[in-house]
């Protein structure tokens, strides 16, 4: 065991994210095996499913993303999947029925997961509200104001033939009978900024830190509620964007609903390595962390059981991670 | 701290401060919402209101009253609101799919509400999970197991015109003719039970000691843990009795609903001067603060402003309840 | 003075690296009221812990009412009698008084609380004291001297035989500390064994009736207190130690510009109305005892926490700190006491940690320069002579001294020329310390100007040039280090006004 944790690789990598992804290859082994003989005809070794599997992928994965920012700060946002529905209903209504352009459509949509961002950062940082409060009562504000601006109607975004359609190509792209995951492209290059962000910037060093120990972070002199602020501001902005990835794989987006992805996006977040305590996060991480909780999706699917199982077992996931992680902090002091 | 704290003459009248001034400006703001409603729609004043504000205040006020017990700890309940769905669905599905007895279902409803409390209490007091993080993992599991025992399909309680419906005449009884929203004396009951066993019981002491100074309590030789889980098992069974509450007054339960109620019971218990940070909370000022919430819930329909206005609405009233709290205690340092 | 209620005998107590009781006597009889006393560091709350059981010993013999004893938990010396009324209080501020002083044992009617008699039994307490706390009374809305009247309330209801006050006048008023020693007199006239910490060489001359002086851990010795003098108490505190290289006159040139100008500061009870000047290449050391003001003199000067009044001069110009942000603009760098919680990050490398005051500095444009950062790391790394692997180490990893030298590397770093060093060498062994002295001295050189604060008196009487001395949130003495002697320090730093 030690052997392999001072692998060089391993070491580069990070050993959490090997074992990560040992899990990841395990379970897809796992449900190729199971779900024949669950369900009949439940072909799960094909190109259909791992495409379907990351299209769930997709928009989890810039939930998780986002909200990596906010538990590395010691935060929490629990906003970010009403969040996305909000963005998704307001510029979808203006476009299906304002006939807005598309391109604008989609900005506004980020903007505004980016203004519930600059909300939560606000209340939490200065005006020093608990942010798991904060951001529930954002969650009734996103559900509301996006049901107010649709008038309770669900909004239909245009399918891929349809004029205003081409966004549909963002996630995947049809070449002859085959398509194209360039989903997977966006999402991977998203990872890689926000990675870099974390890692390379001045934002991303000082919100480990304010995670880590904020007083300390004053006392060095760092406008702590400015950078804190930013990790919500970077959290909306990256549910806006899911927005996008949301509507391009789903039709229909019904008002009022959303929160179940909060918790699975948060999931992926502390599976992949992400401290609830905050000043220890990982992007890589986050990403296979989705990667599973959609494979574990895709699985309850293909094995026919309800969408309610994959409920319980994400809140087992994060029991049992969040425990572990504690029992390793306190084991360390 | 040093200082007494010197307030005006209004804040430091005996009578006043045995009220709490803030239970005071929350009943003015109760009239005063009372007067406006009235004023606005002539379908507020019926008499079909007051029940319909009623059947409300029953299900907020017993889980407002529960998690005021949370609260007080310095922890919190989000399993509450789904909870309430899951254990009636059980219940309902015992009776009316398994043809079970009345009773035994809803003996079952508590019993589900007991199970999830203790489950919740142990996780937080002996697992050291924060417990915002526990109850909302609870709460997706309950989320789950509500829909996976009924099968998926939304359950009815017997109606009152069935022989067996009987459950719908506990909250309100027929009297010649005329529906007397009898549950509000119930829950009066209950109210004035629990805040007994608040303020004159062993537990009751140790469970505001907790939140005021956990660790002074710890020193003073009271098991500190049992009683911090005691306050989630409170919280576990008046759930189970709001989801009879629920069953009785409206029509079915959707399986994996309830979400979101928690924050209108939560925000009726801080309206009601209950603090975030523990230590101090009444019943009486949660069933004030609950009863505000229930009348904005059944008067902004009346006024115009549909469910998708009160999301809103309560997303606001909550975000301004907690700062207010945030001021208090600034204050009180 | 009546029969001998309590003795410790021979008490030895060691923990990893420091010897921390050697030997101690200490003998209470019933009827007096003894004062234990010793500077900061002496011993005098680990013999009282020992005592209460929080600490085992390691040798020695407890004897209390006539029967060896050994506590394994305060709960137990509690119920046997002994109690501590802590300078800390442990109280819950939402209960009432008497729900707190019945805390964990509450008087019962039936199955309910029986509040009333609570509050009667409260209330008989306080009139037994001859103290007017209403027992229905919030906790949180009392003074502090009040509540730390419902502690010793407290205490008496466990019918307590010895009660050990630590530093009970520590936040009371003129006013409230009369009280207080009515009700230790009564309390001795009962009989009780009263054992006395405290700083205060006025209060100890006006309420107790003998003195053990403890130094370094060790015994020095008994007085009677009526029969001695100040100066005898004060001597036996001190000792006669050599210290090493004590500095014999300031470095400073008589020229030298002032670099900082602080005057009448006031920030809470703790800070009232300080001035001071520190002139460049100056080390100014604050010397006072613990509580004194110092570490919150420092905080509000550096913009941690909010002052009231006061004007800050740098370089001569006037300047407004209002968050640590403005203070580092202006070049003050703080060194906290309390190096985990307020000066490093430990769970992040030292690269990282060097450049947290100044990250501004080393920007590729939108990217942090990591080669720059780790060179800057290394440079102080080496010219502190921090003992790591690589900079990019996780600072939990290295010791006390090395990290301190990770916080210093932060400021130097960030090029500030005022450094406020709180307690630079708490926590470090003798090798380290020496390092930081010299360290210190090489800044100085350099032309930085440093204040330091510390509790030490070798170290104040061997670094600083000049010294402030502080007492009870105010300044009582400023002296050149060519006339500061120890007893002069501590004359100073028990000056009561």
């Amino acid at each position: 065991m030690e052997k392999i944790k001072q692998n060089a690789i391993v070491k580069k990598i990070g050993f959490n994210r090997v074992v990560l992804m040992c899990v990841l290859i395990l379970l897809y082994l796992l449900f190729a095996l199971i779900a024949p003989m669950v369900k009949e005809n439940a072909n799960f070794v094909s190109f259909a499913r791992i495409l379907s599997l990351l299209k769930y992928a997709y928009f989890m994965g810039f939930l998780s993303l986002g909200v990596t920012f906010v538990i590395a700060t010691g935060g929490i946002d629990f906003s970010i999947g009403p969040v996305m529905f909000c963005g998704a209903l307001i510029s979808g209504y203006l476009l299906t029925s304002k006939g807005w352009p598309l391109i604008l459509c989609l900005v506004l949509c980020i903007l505004v997961g980016t203004a519930f961002g600059v909300l939560n950062g606000v209340l939490v940082s200065y005006a020093g509200l608990p942010s798991f409060i904060t951001s529930m009562a954002s969650m009734m504000l996103a559900k509301g104001i996006g049901s107010v601006f649709t008038k309770t109607q669900s909004v239909n975004w245009p399918q891929a033939d349809e004029p205003g359609g081409w966004f549909r190509n963002l996630i995947g792209v049809k070449i002859g009978a085959t398509e194209i995951p360039t989903g997977l492209v966006l999402l991977l290059l998203a990872s890689v900024i926000c990675a870099v962000i974390l890692n390379k910037t001045m934002a991303g060093r000082y919100i480990l830190c304010i995670g880590s120990n904020r007083e300390a972070v004053r006392l060095s002199g760092v406008n702590t509620k400015r950078w804190e602020t930013l990790a919500y501001i970077i959290c909306g902005t990256l549910a806006g964007m899911a927005a996008i990835f949301y509507v391009a794989k789903n039709t229909t987006v019904l008002p009022g609903l959303g929160d179940t992805f909060n918790n699975e996006a948060i999931a992926g977040c502390v599976m992949g390595g992400t401290s609830m305590t905050g000043g220890v996060a990982s992007i890589g991480g986050t990403l296979i962390g989705v990667l599973i909780i959609a494979l574990l999706q895709e699985g309850i699917m293909a094995m026919g059981f309800q969408i309610n199982y994959q409920y319980i077992i994400t809140g087992l996931i994060v029991l049992t991670v969040v425990y572990a992680d504690l029992r390793s902090r306190n084991k360390r002091n | 701290m040093t200082e007494k704290k010197k307030g005006n003459a209004f804040t430091e009248n005996p009578l006043v401060r045995a009220i709490g001034v803030q239970k005071i400006v929350v009943v003015f703001v109760l009239i005063a919402m009372l007067i406006i409603f009235s004023a606005a729609s002539s379908a507020f004043r019926q008499y079909s209101t007051l029940l319909s504000v009623m059947d409300c205040t029953y299900y907020l006020a017993l889980l407002g009253i529960g998690v005021t017990f949370c609260l007080i700890t310095g922890g919190v309940d989000l399993s509450i609101g789904t909870g309430m769905f899951c254990y009636a669905l059980v219940g309902g599905f015992l009776i009316t799919q398994k043809d079970m007895p009345v009773i035994v279902g809803i003996l079952a409803t508590v019993f589900c509400g007991l199970l999830v409390g203790t489950i919740n209490g142990l996780i937080v007091s002996r697992g050291g999970h924060a417990p915002f993080l526990a109850t909302l993992c609870t709460m997706m599991i309950v989320r789950g197991m509500g829909a996976i025992i009924t099968g998926n399909a939304s359950v009815t309680w017997p109606s009152s015109s069935s022989p067996i419906g009987w459950t719908r005449r506990i909250f309100k009884m027929d009297i010649g003719g005329m529906k007397v929203p009898i549950g509000f004396l119930w829950v009066l009951i209950l109210a004035v039970v629990m805040s007994i066993f608040l303020n004159k019981t062993r537990p009751g002491r140790y469970i505001i000691a907790i939140g005021s100074n956990k660790e002074a309590t710890r020193l003073s030789g009271v098991n500190v843990a049992t009683y911090q889980t005691l306050a989630y098992v409170i919280s576990g069974i008046f759930t189970g009795l709001a989801a009879l509450a629920y069953s009785s007054a409206f029509q079915s339960m959707i399986p994996g609903g309830g979400g979101g109620i928690e924050l209108n019971a939560i925000g009726g218990a801080i309206i009601g001067g209950t603090s975030m940070s523990g230590g101090s909370g009444t019943i009486s000022g949660t069933i004030i603060g609950v009863f505000l919430m229930s009348i904005l819930q059944t008067g902004l329909p009346m006024i115009g402003l549909q469910a998708n206005w009160q999301q809103i609405i309560i997303g606001l009233v909550l975000i301004v309840a907690v700062y207010i709290d945030v001021l208090k205690n600034k204050k009180l340092v | 003075m009546g029969d001998v209620i309590l003795t410790m005998k021979g008490i030895d107590k060691s923990f990893p690296g420091v010897h921390a009781l050697d030997h101690v006597d200490l003998e209470v009889r019933k009827g007096e009221v003894h004062a234990l006393m010793g500077e900061n560091g002496a011993g005098k709350s680990t013999l009282m812990k020992v005592l209460t059981g929080i600490y085992s010993k390691d040798s020695g013999t407890i004897t209390y009412e006539g029967r060896e004893v050994e506590f394994t938990n305060p709960r137990e010396a509690q119920d046997a009698g002994i109690v501590i009324v802590h300078q800390e209080l442990n109280m819950m501020g939402h209960l009432t008084v008497a729900q707190n002083i019945f805390i964990g044992r509450e008087i019962m009617k039936g199955k309910l609380i029986d509040d009333k008699k609570m509050n009667e039994e409260a209330g008989k307490l306080f009139e037994q004291l001859g103290i007017d706390i209403d027992p229905k009374e919030t906790m949180s809305r009392l003074t502090v001297g009040k509540q730390q009247m419902c502690e010793i309330a407290k205490a008496i209801s466990h019918e307590a035989k010895v009660i050990i006050f630590d530093e009970p006048s520590a936040a009371l008023t003129e006013a409230e500390i009369e009280e207080l020693f009515k009700i230790i007199r009564d309390l001795r006239d009962k009989q009780l064994g009263i054992v006395y910490i405290s700083h205060r060489m006025d209060e100890i001359k006006v309420i107790t009736d003998r003195v053990t002086v403890m130094r370094d851990g060790g015994y020095v010795g008994t007085l009677i207190t009526k029969d001695s003098t100040k100066d005898d108490i004060i001597n036996m505190m001190v000792g006669r130690v050599i210290y090493e290289d004590p500095k014999t006159e300031s470095a400073v040139p008589e020229d030298a510009p002032v670099v900082l100008k602080v005057e009448h500061l006031n920030a809470g009870r703790m800070v009232r109305d300080v001035s001071f000047e520190l002139r460049k290449g100056e080390i100014l050391g604050f010397s006072g005892l613990m509580g004194a003001g110092r570490t919150e003199t420092a905080r509000a000067l550096f913009g941690a926490d909010p002052k009231e009044s006061g004007d800050v001069y740098v370089n001569g110009t006037k300047v407004e700190i209002k968050t640590p942000q403005d203070a580092v603009k202006c070049g003050i760098g703080y060194l906290s006491e309390d190096r985990k919680r307020y000066g490093i990050v430990v769970a992040k490398t030292i690269a990282e940690n060097s450049t947290m005051a100044s990250l501004e500095n080393f920007m590729k444009g939108a990217f942090i320069d990591k080669k720059k950062e780790n060179q800057a790391a290394q440079e102080y790394v080496d010219a502190l002579k921090t003992k790591t692997p690589g900079v990019d180490q996780l600072v939990v990893n290295l010791s006390g001294g090395n990290q301190q030298k990770v916080v210093i590397a932060k400021w130097l770093v960030r090029n500030c020329d005022i450094l406020i060093f709180d307690e630079p060498t708490r926590g470090i062994d003798v090798g380290a310390k020496s390092e930081i002295y010299q360290l210190m001295n090489e800044l100085v050189a350099q032309g930085k100007s440093i204040i330091m604060i510390s509790s030490e008196m070798t170290e104040i009487l061997r670094m600083s040039d000049r010294i402030v001395v502080m007492c009870e949130g105010r300044k009582t003495g400023e002296l050149d280090i060519a006339e500061a002697t120890q007893e002069r320090i501590m004359h100073a730093a028990t000056l009561r006004d």
